[in-house]
Parts: C-alpha cells; structure tokens; sequence
C-alpha cells in the first residue's frame, strides 16, 4: 500500500516532533547523562563504582544537607497549606471585598523571586534588621532567621499562591448542585464543607502541596541568603562544584544525583495522585457565594490582608530601601538615588545581559513552546507522547544541577560553549520551556479538532492551517507562558550562578553578590528593578489577557 | 458515472475493525445518507472520504479518479461538522471566504461569491457578525455557505443537525434539503437520527458495526426493512415470537396463542421468528364481532401517551416481553383508556415482517 494520505503532513509534525526531542538530548538528557556518570567515578579513586555514594551516605555532613532539604522543603510545604488553604475558602466562598486586588497580591508575591524575599527578610529580621534592632533595643530578642526558620518561611511565603491558585481553582469548579444535594440530604453546612468540598479538592491541594515540596527543594538563592551553616542539597552541590572545578567533580555530581531522585520521585508521585484521583468537571452552576456572619467578618479579612501584607513586605521594604542613602549594609535615614547611580556605573552589563538573555530565551521559548505544544497535544503517537514525558524532565530539574550539568557536557567539543551568552540562554530556553508547551498545550485542548480539519478541509495545507488557525487561537496560551516564563527566565539565578562569567553576569547575580558583600543598598536597586520588569509584565498580561485569565503551572 | 465509487474498504483500528470490505457507488447529485447507531463505522467511512483518515484497504474514487492518496486539504469536498466548527476568531464573511482566499480568488470575487452564499442560507446581511453573536442554527449556516461556497465536488456533512434544539433542526434539515436540490451537489451526510434519514435522503445506507444492513430509498427501508435491525432502528417496531408450525391450519403460530396463515412464508417448519408490527398496523378493536381476517391480541392497557393529535397506547400483553405500542387518534374512545382495563388488539397478518430468530434475515 501507498504512503497514507496526507503524509506529508505527518511528515511535517514528525520531523518537528524529531527535533524537539533532538534539542532535549543535546541540552537535557546529554548533560545529566554527564552529572550520571560523574557521580560513579570516586573522588580519589577515579574509578567506576559506587564509592562516591558510599562517601555520601556514610558521612554525617551529607546526611544532615539532604535531611536540611528535606525537612525545610516539609516544613514549608506545611506552612504554604497553613496559608494557602484557608485563602482559598474566603476567596472562593465568601461574598469578601477586593478580591482582584488580592488576586494580583497573590500572584505578585509568586513571581517575586525567592532570592528577593529572602534578602528583604534579612534585612528586616537579621542580624542588623530592621526590626531586629529596633527590638533590641526595647530589650527583646528575636530568634534567628538564618537557617531553617528563614528557609520555611520564605519559601512558605513565595509558593503558597500555588497552594491558593490550584485550590482556589478547584473550589470554583465544583457544581453548585453536588453541595446542595449534600444540604438537602440533611447535612450541615461544615458537615457537607468537610465530607463533599473538601475530598473534592483534595487532588488539586496534592499537587500544590508537591509542587511546593518541589520547590523549595529545587531553591538554590534562599538557602544560599539564610542558609550559613544550614546546607541544603542544592547549595552544597553548588559549593562543593566551584571547589571542585578544574579537578573532578565527583560528591558535586553525586549530591546533584540525590536531589534530582528526590524531585524525581516527588514528581512521579504527583502524576500518580492526578492521575488516580480526577475529579475535573467544568461546574454548570458556579457555588454559592456566602456571606460572612459574625467573627468571620472580623477574622476572614484580617487574616487574608494581615498575609497579603507580610508575604508582599518584602517587595515593598527593597523599593523603599533603594531610595535610601546607604553606608555598607547600614541604611541612613535619607533618600537619595545614590544606590541607582552606583548600580547603574557598577553593573550597567549585568542590567543589559537580564534583558538581552531573557529576550532570546524568550523568543525561542514561544517559537519552539507553541509549536511543541501543539503537536503533544494533538498528535497522538508513540514519539509524541516521549516527547511529552522528556519535557517534564527539564520541570523537575533543579536549576544548580542543570547549571553543572551544562558546564560539564559544554566545555569540550562538539559543543564549547562554557563561558558563553549560548549557554546561558540554552539553559533559560531548556528550563522554562516546558511553561509554555503547558500553556499552549491547554489551550489546544479546549479548541475542537473539527476547526482545523475544517480549515484542511477548506483547502488550507496543514502548516498554513496552523498559522491561519490554531496560533491566533492558542494566542491567549501563548501570551500566559510567555509572561511565565518571562518573570522566571529574568529572576533565574540558580543555574545562572553557576554558568555566569565577569561579563555574562545578570541582574539576580548582581543583586546575589552585593547582598553577599554587604552593599545592600545597590543591591536594593537592582531587586527594585527586577521587581519593577516583572510586575509590569503582570500588568501587561492582565491588561492584554483580561483579569479573569489564571497563572498556573 | 458515479461521483463517489468505494470498493473493498476496510478500516481497522487497532484489532477492532471499524468497516469490513465495503462497497458502495453514490450517483452525482444524490442525496446519500449513512444511518446508524454510534460506532456502526458511519462517521469513520465519512472521513476516510474526506481524507482524515487512510483505509487499510481498498480504494475511493471520486469522479472516476483513484484518490486514495489525495491529501485532505486537495480534495475538493466541502464539510459540515457535528460541532459546527466555525472559526471563532473570524467574523462570518472570513469564515465563508477562507477556502476561497485559499484559492486566491480576486477580492471582487470572493465578495460577490460570500454574498451569494449567505444568500442561498438565508444570512444576507450577517458577514460582519462574529460567530460569538450568532445562535447555533446560525452557526450551522455559515458553516453549510463555508462549505457550499468553494462549489466542491461533493458536500460531506457529519451530523450537523444534532447539536441544535428540535425546532432549529427541523428548519434546518429542509433547507439543506432544498439547497442541496437547487445546487444539484452531490451530498455524503450521516446521522443516527432515522427521521431526519427519513426526510431528507434520496438513499439511504444502514449500517450497524461497520456492514451495510440495508441500502434503499426511504420508502424501501422502512416499509420493506431487509432484516430484524432496520425493522427495529427504523421508526417503532412491536416485536412478538414466535414459530413457523404448518401442523394445524396456517403457518405460524405466535409465542402468545395465536396463529397466523401465511401462505407465501419461505421458512421450514419449526423456524424460530421474530414477528414485527408497526404501531399504525394495529388497531384497537371495539366490543363488536371480529372483521374477518384480523389477528387479535389480548392485553392490559398499561400508560396511554397523549401525543397531540395522535395517542400512543402501550398494552401488556401475556406472553410478550416488551409492551405493544398502538396508536390512535386522541379522539377515538380507547385513548381515554385508564391503566388496567382490558383491550384487544387486531392486525392483518400480511402487515407484518418476519424475521428468522436466529439470523435476523427477513423471511416474509
């Protein structure tokens, strides 16, 4: 029998679906198969076997940095549910004021970069805080903030909006009829909160619980601020990766290994609670929006705009603080640009390299996100559905590792770009890829098949049909994984810190070196202006997008 | 010459087999429809037609050219989708004019052959709306000028009445029906909705797990169903057992008592059957004498439907599993009939069909 008809089609798509799994190869899988390999060849030994392992797991050091990891990624997780959760309900049910304006708190305190609130909380409760002295000097000592405590709460504060938005999402999307059929059964209304509403949301909680394990896990800038002598995987695979450079990179590898497994399990288990647990319906009749009685008119409030006003504090502190005059870390008591004039003759490079980094990752991002969207979403074929797995891989990888990973697989022939702009734009473009392809993919699915067969019908070739078809539709998918991967790629600084030279430095490296040296006042200035790019984009996609459009993950 | 010619089709997928070596020639200008329930393969032959989807075996011919590798967008055939399909994003002159700015008419073109196409569906004046602005009957109108407008060689419609409500849909279906003859073009249309079949078809095809059952006209399937499946798919069927018995005057005797002569019966003694009456064979009989002839049923009235001029009356009779449907008009005395009182019912026995039990196949 002949070529199936319209093979050319399947040509096209195939070839793509081949080259996309080409791109993740060479900038995935490539340099992991590196960090794999680096961890089996012993430290001393230089030979192959699991010597490396034996290090790690027989000495207490290591240990104790993947038990840091692992309780300060429970701990926060705990604490983003404690906040998350209850936000959810008054937000979802609750006939409650201001409900934009806090959506657009939420979200803002997202994309805010840990690294940034980490700096904002030292500055507020550290050693020479704010707050700290000012307590001092009325005799009250607070406990520290560096180490565990400073971990979970950052990160609590930074990721419970994914708690709040999967949650929130869930609760609108329950039919109305289910909880008034509980009610008319006879149930109270917390009877019927606690055994319909509650087991409903339950996969929708699971995944933003894991996705914020995920996260703090994967954290490289805030252990790194709060972290001292509190290791976590992620900074002790950075450390102990610049000590090794030039030699051998073997525990950097190893501990690189451990963390990725951990994610990697953490992941998998995800899928698996979607996957077995599905509840989605679209709701007909959206809940019912209640009215607050009693200390719930007090309570509700205070605690959604007492938490809107702590997780965004920091923001508001490293504005403020820019404006400062500064001495070292020692903030004056009057404004001045100061800290601008310096920032702008210290790391005027790194402000240009942000953008000029961010907007190529960018544009591959969208070229190659929409069209790999489309074609997991639509073309149902064994290569596909590979393609569609080996994206998660780049999700769940944190960014340390694939910082080292690149480095070893790209300081060599046939690829040498160490020390380059390509490698730090190849690993912004491989990490927040996968963004997009979600968006767009999403977006794919609501629109029928039947239009684009309709357009192929109509005569218009399948290439055409996409651009003609398919790309103006999936435009709203489009716009929110770019603007996602926007706020990401000019925030990154977990890979970037590994993969950055004196002239491909950024603005979250220069904000990272200055805390680190004490200048907090520059360092005020570059967060400020960091901030400053990523909120605009948020403004600019709900002015485009329209308000009622989610960021979700 | 046949506009659309099929033989030997298969279409697998996976292990199930979705059309078994099918053939099949539709005349240019007819009115073809493909009736069945869902999964008879009906929508899977229409799509293989429009190049969606590549047949395992056998060949398509479309005007006498092989066009088994003919990519869909080359195809010429214009399609009407279940879900409309319309193109959100474009008003509804873009939405008409997409094929033909594919085919690079001149823009003077294009606009005189838009116009003239909203014409013929009766949406002049409606080009700039976005389909967001139009009800769903509107919809499927802007979708028939879509496809009527690139004046395809063959129209393909999959199911385009039933996303719309009862009244929309039978406005619609005449209208196509009369769009259809006034442009002469060749029509593919499939549907599970055997009225609609009915209606608007000048064949149709009934097919049930991807074989055909029975190809005639309308008229052909319903009043001379081919076999048991499109005596009962086709409108409403009463069905009795029953046994071919020549021992004792006539032929058969049913499973209730009764017994009919029928001389022309092509079945042996002992065949198991399957009697089927339509609901306007049977007659609701009054207390008089019996007229010479009629078979009579005794049963229990069960639940009388009200259905407007007519009444549908369901009758429990010993013996039967299903309940035996009869109407009348609302008028007449029995469809005042309460729940429980005793009827009996007549039919001339050459109204009904016969169907061996074990087959299917008709046997009278």
């Amino acid at each position: 029998m002949a070529a199936p008809a319209g093979s050319r089609l399947l040509d096209l798509w195939t070839v793509l679906t081949l080259a996309a799994l080409a791109v993740l190869a060479i900038f995935v899988l490539w340099p992991l198969a590196n960090v794999f390999t680096a961890s089996f060849y012993g430290e001393f030994s230089r030979s192959f076997g699991l010597e490396n392992y034996a290090t790690f797991f027989g000495s207490g050091y290591f240990r104790r940095a993947l038990w840091h990891s692992l309780f300060t990624s429970a701990m926060g997780t705990l604490l983003a549910l404690a906040l998350g959760l209850p936000l959810a309900v008054i937000a979802a049910r609750y006939d409650f004021r201001g409900k934009a304006t806090l959506r657009v708190l939420v979200l803002l305190s997202l994309i805010s970069p840990p690294f940034i609130g980490a700096y904002a909380w030292i500055m507020l409760l550290g050693r020479q805080g704010l707050v700290t002295q000012a307590l001092a000097e009325i005799g009250i000592a607070l406990p520290t903030i560096y180490g565990a405590p400073g971990i979970i709460l950052v990160t609590a504060l930074n990721l419970y909006p994914l708690v709040f938005l999967l949650v929130h999402g869930a609760l609108l999307r329950i039919d109305r009829s289910l909880e008034e059929a509980s009610l008319g059964l006879g149930r109270t209304r917390f009877q019927t909160f606690r055994s319909i509403t509650l087991p409903l949301t339950l996969p929708a909680m699971a995944t933003g619980a894991l996705l914020v394990f995920l996260g703090v896990l994967s954290d490289f800038g805030t252990p790194a601020l709060l972290g001292e002598n509190y290791p976590v995987l992620a900074t002790l695979a950075f450390t102990l990766f610049l000590s090794e450079i030039g030699g051998n990179p073997a525990m950097a590898s190893t501990t690189s290994v451990v963390l990725v497994t951990v994610a990697l399990v953490l992941i998998l288990l995800q899928r698996w609670v979607a996957s077995r647990r599905n509840y989605a319906s679209d709701a007909i009749n959206r809940p019912e929006i209640l009215r607050m009685t009693g200390w719930q008119l007090l309570i509700f409030p205070a605690f959604a705009w007492g938490l809107m006003a702590i997780a965004n504090l920091p923001l508001a502190i490293i504005v403020y603080t820019s404006f400062l005059e500064t001495s070292g870390p020692v903030f004056l008591q009057s404004f001045s640009l100061d800290s601008y004039r310096q920032v702008f003759h210290l790391v005027r490079g790194a402000i240009v390299n942000s953008f000029a980094f961010s907007g190529m990752a960018l544009a591959l991002i969208v070229v190659v996100g929409s069209v790999v969207g489309y074609i997991i979403s639509r073309r149902d074929t064994t290569l596909t559905r590979v393609l569609d797995t080996a994206l998660m891989i780049p999700y769940v990888i944190p960014g340390t590792v694939l910082g080292i990973g690149f480095i070893t697989a790209f300081n060599q022939p046939p690829i040498w770009i160490t020390g380059t702009v390509a490698i730090i734009v190849a690993a912004y473009f491989i990490r927040r890829l996968p963004y997009m392809v979600r968006a767009c993919a999403s977006y794919v699915y609501q629109i029928d098949r039947s239009v684009e067969e309709a357009s192929i019908n109509l005569g218009a070739p399948p290439a055409r049909t996409f651009m003609k078809i398919m790309l103006p539709l999936m435009a709203p998918g489009i716009l929110a994984g770019a603007v996602l991967a926007w706020v990401e790629v000019i925030n990154e600084l977990s890979a970037t810190v590994v993969l950055y030279t004196g002239t491909t430095s950024t603005m979250p490296i220069a904000t990272y070196s200055q805390v680190l040296a004490g200048s907090y006042g520059p360092a005020a200035a570059v967060a400020s202006l960091l901030i400053l790019a990523t909120t605009l984009s948020l403004v600019l996609f709900t002015v485009i997008g329209g308000s009622d459009r989610e960021l979700t993950v | 010459m046949a506009a659309i010619g099929i033989s030997g089709l298969v279409k697998r997928f996976g292990a199930v087999t979705a059309i078994e070596a099918l053939d099949l020639n539709v005349g240019a200008g007819e009115f073809f429809t493909l009736l069945g329930p869902s999964g008879c393969g009906k929508t899977t032959l229409l799509r293989i037609i429009a190049g969606f989807e590549r047949q395992n075996a056998g060949d398509l011919h479309v005007a006498g050219r092989l066009a088994n590798d003919i990519p869909a967008h080359r195809r010429d055939m214009g399609m009407v989708f279940q879900n409309y399909a319309i193109f959100p994003h474009m008003s509804v002159f873009d939405n008409v004019a997409y094929g033909l700015t594919q085919r690079k008419f001149k823009q003077r073109e294009i606009e005189a052959k838009v116009s003239r196409a909203l014409e013929l569906v009766r949406l002049e004046g409606y080009g700039r709306r976005f389909p967001d602005q139009l009800s769903g009957g509107q919809k499927q109108r802007v979708v028939l000028a879509r496809a009527l407008v690139i004046e395809p060689q063959v129209l393909l419609m999959d199911e385009p009445l039933s996303a719309l409500d009862a009244k929309v849909r039978v406005g619609l279906r005449r209208d196509i029906r009369l769009v259809q003859q006034q442009l002469g073009i060749t029509t593919l249309y499939v549907t599970h909705d055997q009225e609609e079949a009915l209606v608007v078809s000048d064949r149709i095809m009934v097919m049930e797990a991807g074989e055909i059952r029975q190809l005639g006209s309308p008229r052909e399937v319903y009043e001379d169903p081919a076999n048991l499946f499109v005596a009962t798919f086709i409108g409403t069927s009463n069905l009795l057992g029953g046994r071919v018995d020549r021992s004792a005057g006539g032929s058969v005797v049913l499973a209730q008592g009764a017994r009919l002569d029928l001389p022309d019966l092509q079945a042996a003694d002992g065949t198991e059957l399957r009697l089927a009456l339509r609901p306007e064979h049977l007659t609701v009989l009054d207390d008089g004498p019996v007229a010479g002839g009629l078979v009579v049923l005794e049963g229990v009235v069960e639940l009388v439907s009200y259905l407007g001029s007519q009444s549908r009356i369901a009758v429990r009779i010993p013996g039967v599993a299903e309940v035996v449907e009869v109407e009348a008009p609302s008028a007449a005395p029995a469809s005042a009939s309460p729940p429980g009182r005793a009827v009996r019912l007549g039919f001339r026995p050459e109204s009904a069909f016969l169907f061996a039990a074990a087959n299917g196949e008709r046997v009278r």
